[in-house]
């Protein structure tokens, strides 16, 4: 044949396969390239057949990665030569080498135009197939009426017409305004008459493209679709070229299948009913055969039917026989047909109500992970990971880590954060979680990111009952002879902090486990020496009584780093060792971690943010936060400040308000900064103890900006006073921080925060609150680099509150915070406010304080929700006073009704919305918690007025007296006036409100609104 | 729509490349190159599939076929059927084998020119054109007796309509 012919092209690609290197491959190419850069410039000389054979030689050395960039200008004017040959090159060298930008292509246009109006057959092929390849947007324009007119004329032969559909396709992606969708809706559906299956198939792949982006369109060509379908698989009215080992073109098929996938629903029932047979009849009619291609063919029709019967949303029915299918494909032999079967299992998992079923096939899907094909292999893992749940967790992680050990490193990091993902998100237990992570970092060290063993840490943390069991179990890893680093970092993390909690076991006495630790010091980087060095400072402040020898063995070490060329390890040496030569102040700043505030695992955010654009996984996703285990919930999620989520009144939290913003400074102390990157605003004791690359606990401060700010010159002015003032006791020359009275009625709504501060201390405060008994810690921080000493604080208790307060040192050391717990007891209801008596002095200033103590009524409260049924059998059960008042207020704080809903939910007291048909009724419940009462429903209901805001009449009922005038009382304060204290110059000392004493329970006398309270009751 | 068909043989020189989408050369051989890695460690008996996302970017998948001592490789994205596209390179498979009776890779570089005729009767602009073989050597044909006809000085070239009526 003539194009075999092409001798000079042989000779060549003969040269290139006879270059021994890539060098010599070269050399002969540029020469080559040389020659037909001289043979072009001398045009007139060329033959069609010698420009023919160059340009097929530059088009050969542009396929071998050398870049052609001459001949474009050639290769485009020739498409303008009046004959085939040099057309054809023209045509063929220019689709190839450019791209559609290139600025010579519009050149060509018009030539491009003319061969496609004009009538040679052979012509028009060749310029529908160069735009179909690379026209841009200006061909779109200019030459799309011209193709249209192409694709529809009924002299034209299939040939063109299917290179027309196609390169219309093309056109309509540069610009979908050139297919004019009124005109050609009925145009297209004409064309799905078509007899000739190479114009269909090209058709088809038309309309998917347009059905694509506007399915509405082109509702008439569903119907047709169906019909084709019908033609194809039931009729197999189909010429034998198109059957392809038996089947009736497999392509046309697939692309019918998937033009309807575009179109939300069938509405018609005889074609949805047509088209339900032909589904039925291809999953039913296919089987696995022993021809590999009649396997793939039958094969690629059945699963793009199944992706369609998913698209329709058919009956369970079908869904499951679908299921079933698929869980006989993911066994077979051919490979090709499990893989495919895998990955169509994890799109069926979006389809509600077959999980169950594809459950059933978890024991083969495991198999699949040992599939000796990794593609196979990575389709399993999706699917596992898709269908995990709090069901199957513990057998699917477990699986994962069994692979693990063997797996290919090119799929470990992908197993390894998957089960650490599985693990956090469904595990049935913590110590289950913290044994998963730990092997994985064993099995897996290299592929383990900081987040997971972060993680862990945090769980520990937040959770005592575990942390023995995390401390034997990181001893146990400890002890084999090759440790990943990862465990050294996590070990050393744990045992630093938890280590003494087993000191009574064998093996575990402080200085065996500083033995182990130690061990693997000359192994590790320098992160890891860090740790190392915070867990031995630990240990040694954890060993009682002292053991000297140990002391001797850990300052030598401390002796050794403080050189060290690593700041951070020198620093950390440096301080710990003037800590621990400090004793009781060692106590303290190396106290156990606090608590971490409950945060979204960074693990969980990051693989839920690379699922959020697929839509496929969206559905998996919304299925798993639905079902995440409540395993690893650290504390009741209850937001702090916000509404409160509808909480049953049994459901306590232990921890409250832990997300708090407040405290959400509790960061890691310097090695572990990286968990959660918060706001520097947030940390404020890191500006404080920062350098000493020691944390304090949280919810001790907030005000970051006070606290820097004072925090750096406490010292001077500490200085400034002293020389200032004569040498003698005064007391309250000290200015307050900040507003207390704010302060106060701040930490009425919250639990954590700022009480109190000056130049010298900040009182901070952290409360728990747990029906009628609340826990809260004082956390008195030295600013100074001076101790405080003469410390005092005296609880001024009212008579309903038990309250008692542990010891506090007579003296806080420089830069230290020491924490006070005290315990509160409610005895019944009251208003009334604790508080403390506070004073210190401060070189020759003796400093003294009252603080009201946010132990308020509110913190007694418990958010309920009532039901209309629950709501008005109680709400008639309490019939009027002592046990039901009403009262109209006046002067009210004007604010909208939802603004009040806001106010009243603050402070816990729950409205139910809905249960007043009257829009500008309020109806609210709460449960109160006190010794006397136990736990007491209270229901509240306040009608305003909308013509005038500043008056109201409230209703209140609970099963106690006291507690029906003391809520009352309590809400109207609220919304009378906004509880501030003057702005003026704060008094030195804030003095405690001393609220009238609780008057006895009884109708306030001369109040109208008891008159009316009768009426309504 | 199909992004690219590459064939090459078991050494990992490319035979065939054609990009649909406009890739810089140097681009296109770093892909090629990428997708060999790939392939040569993979062994008999396996899928047809293997993972494209790490090589092409998300949205793309990609079948291979081995015959003898070549690789034919597509790549395309989810609005094509795995199996159908992996039907698709059987379709050219044999149609170089009609066309060269029983082709081997020595065909394949000395047709270098023919290889793309081929091709484009089947895959035209990222599209499936063309699914029957016969047809597809019926196109080749008449292109190539057209080729002839002009390369012979003698003979003028026929204008199309002398093959209309066939």
């Amino acid at each position: 044949m003539a194009m075999h012919g092409m001798r000079g092209l042989s000779v060549f690609i003969s040269d290139i396969r006879n270059c021994p290197n890539k060098d010599q491959e070269r050399l002969r190419v540029d020469k080559e390239l040389g020659n037909i850069r001289t043979r072009f410039k001398n045009e007139k000389g060329l033959t069609p057949y010698e420009k023919k054979k160059y340009v097929w030689k530059m088009l050969y050395i542009y396929m071998l990665g050398y870049d052609v960039d001459f001949g474009h200008m050639e290769a485009v004017s020739l498409i303008s030569a009046p004959k085939y040959p040099e057309k054809q090159v023209g045509y063929i060298v220019t689709s190839c080498l450019l791209n559609e930008n290139h600025d010579f292509l519009r050149l060509a246009i018009n030539t491009v135009r003319n061969d496609i109006i004009g009538r040679n057959e052979t012509f028009q092929c060749l310029a529908l197939t160069m735009v179909g390849n690379i026209g841009g947007r200006e061909f779109a324009e200019s030459l799309a009426p011209d193709v249209q007119k192409l694709l529809l004329s009924s002299s034209c032969r299939p040939l063109v017409r299917k290179k027309a559909a196609l390169c219309l396709l093309r056109l309509y992606r540069k610009n979908p305004d050139v297919v004019n969708v009124d005109g050609w809706a009925d145009r297209m559906a004409q064309l799905l008459d078509e007899r000739d299956l190479g114009v269909l198939t090209s058709s088809m792949s038309l309309l998917v493209a347009l059905v694509a982006n506007n399915h509405e369109a082109y509702w008439t060509c569903l119907p047709k679709c169906v019909k084709i379908l019908e033609r194809l698989a039931r009729n197999q009215d189909v010429p034998q070229e198109y059957t392809y080992y038996g089947i009736p073109s497999p392509w046309l098929q697939v692309k019918t299948m998937r033009a309807l996938q575009y179109f939300p629903a069938i509405e018609d029932p005889n074609t949805r009913r047509t088209l339900f047979e032909v589904l039925q009849r291809i999953l039913m009619g296919t089987d696995v055969v022993k021809n590999v291609n009649k396997n793939n063919a039958s094969h690629a029709v059945l699963f793009e039917a199944l992706a369609l019967v998913m698209h329709l949303d058919a009956e369970k029915e079908m869904m499951s026989q679908c299921v079933a299918l698929l869980g006989k494909f993911i066994a077979v032999r051919e490979p090709n047909i499990r893989y495919l079967g895998l990955e169509n299992m994890t799109r069926m998992l979006m389809v509600t109500d077959v999980q169950d079923i594809i459950k059933r096939h978890q024991a083969q899907i495991i198999t699949s992970l040992k599939d000796p094909d990794i593609s196979i292999r990575r389709r399993a893992l999706d699917l596992l990971y898709g269908m995990c749940d709090v069901t199957n967790a513990k057998d699917i992680v477990e699986e994962i880590l069994q692979y693990l050990s063997t797996a290919d490193f090119a799929m470990r990091e992908e197993l390894s954060l998957k089960a650490a993902i599985l693990a956090e998100k469904f595990a049935p237990d913590l110590s289950w979680y913290v044994d998963v992570i730990l092997q994985l970092i064993d099995k897996a060290g290299d592929f383990i990111s900081d987040d997971i063993w972060f993680r862990v840490v945090q769980f520990v943390t937040n959770n005592e009952d575990l942390q023995p069991y995390a401390a034997t179990k990181v001893k146990e890893y400890l002890e084999k002879p090759a440790v990943h680093e990862t465990m050294v970092k996590v070990s050393a993390y744990i045992l630093g902090e938890y280590s003494h909690l087993l000191s009574r076991r064998p093996g575990c006495s402080p200085k065996e486990i500083f033995s182990i630790l130690h061990e693997k010091l000359p192994t590790v980087s320098t992160t890891t020496i860090s740790i190392l060095l915070s867990a031995y400072a630990k240990i040694l402040m954890h060993t009682q009584p002292p053991d000297q020898e140990l002391q001797n063995q850990i300052w030598a070490i401390f002796n050794k780093y403080e050189s060290c060329i690593d700041a951070e390890i020198q620093q950390r040496a440096v301080e710990y060792f003037a800590l621990s030569r400090k004793g009781a102040a060692l106590m303290d700043i190396l106290a156990e971690m606090p608590k971490f505030p409950e945060r979204q695992s960074s693990l969980i955010k990051k693989a839920e943010d690379a699922e959020i654009d697929t839509a496929e996984q969206s559905a998996i996703k919304l299925r798993a936060q639905q079902q995440t285990s409540n395993a690893l919930v650290v504390t009741d999620s209850r937001p702090a400040n916000g509404t409160p989520p509808q909480v049953p009144v049994s459901q306590l939290s232990l921890v409250k308000d832990h997300n708090s913003t407040d405290h959400a400074l509790s960061h890691e102390n310097g090695t572990l900064s990286k968990v959660d990157p918060q706001p520097p605003s947030a940390d404020l004791l890191g500006d404080l103890l920062g350098p000493l690359a020691i944390e304090g606990p949280p919810g001790a401060t907030v005000q970051s900006e006070h606290n820097a700010v004072s925090g750096m010159e406490g010292g001077p002015g500490a200085v400034d006073v002293s020389a200032i003032v004569p040498i003698e006791e005064q007391e309250n020359t000290v200015q307050p921080i900040g507003n207390i009275a704010e302060r106060f009625h701040a930490l009425c709504l919250k639990d954590s925060g700022v009480l109190y501060e000056d130049p010298h201390i900040q009182i901070g405060i952290k409360a728990e609150w747990r029906a009628h008994h609340g826990r809260l810690v004082l956390f008195l921080g030295n600013k100074n680099i001076a101790p405080l000493v003469s410390v005092q604080a005296l609880i001024l208790p009212p008579a309903h509150l038990k309250i008692e307060l542990s010891l506090v040192p007579d003296t806080i050391p420089p830069r230290a915070q020491v924490q006070c717990p005290l315990e509160v007891a409610n005895l019944r209801p009251s208003r009334d406010v604790a508080v403390l008596d506070f004073s210190y002095k401060f070189g020759a200033n003796m400093v003294n304080v009252k603080l009201r103590l946010p132990a308020v009524l509110n913190k007694f409260l418990q958010p309920i929700t009532v039901s209309t049924e629950e709501f008005f059998p109680q709400w008639r059960s309490l019939t009027g006073p002592p046990l039901k008042l009403q009262e109209v207020v006046r002067g009210v704080r004007p604010m909208p009704l939802p603004e009040m809903a806001n106010l009243l939910n603050s402070f816990r007291i729950m409205t139910c919305p809905g249960l007043d048909p009257n829009p500008n009724n309020l109806v609210a419940s709460t449960t109160f918690y006190s010794e006397s009462t136990r736990a007491m429903l209270c229901l509240i209901r306040i009608e305003t007025d909308p013509a005038d805001r500043t008056q109201l009449r409230m209703t209140l009922g609970s099963g106690d007296p006291t507690l029906t005038f003391e809520l009352k009382e309590f809400i109207k304060e609220q919304l009378i006036s906004i509880p501030m204290a003057p702005r003026a110059p704060a008094p030195p000392v804030a003095a405690p409100t001393t609220p009238a004493a609780a008057p006895t329970p009884q109708i306030p006398p001369n109040d109208p609104a008891a008159l009316l309270a009768g009426l309504l009751g | 729509m199909i992004k690219a068909v590459m064939v090459m043989n078991t050494q990992g020189k490319p035979r065939l490349a054609k990009f649909y989408e406009y890739l810089p050369p140097e681009k296109q051989q770093e892909l090629i190159r990428s997708v060999f890695a790939v392939l040569c460690s993979r062994a008999e008996n396996v899928s047809n599939f293997i993972q494209a996302e790490s090589i092409f970017g998300p949205d793309s998948r990609l079948v291979y076929k081995h015959f003898a001592t070549l690789y034919f490789v597509l790549v395309f994205d989810s609005s094509e059927n795995e199996l159908a596209v992996l039907d698709l390179i059987q379709v050219f498979v044999e149609t170089l084998d009609k066309c060269f009776k029983n082709v081997c890779e020595l065909d394949i570089v000395f047709n270098y020119s023919k290889i793309h005729t081929i091709l484009d009767e089947i895959i035209f602009g990222g599209q499936v054109l063309e699914t029957s073989s016969t047809e597809v050597m019926k196109a080749v044909e008449e292109i190539s007796k057209l080729e002839a006809a002009s390369n012979s000085i003698t003979l003028i070239p026929k204008s199309a309509s002398g093959w209309r009526n066939r």
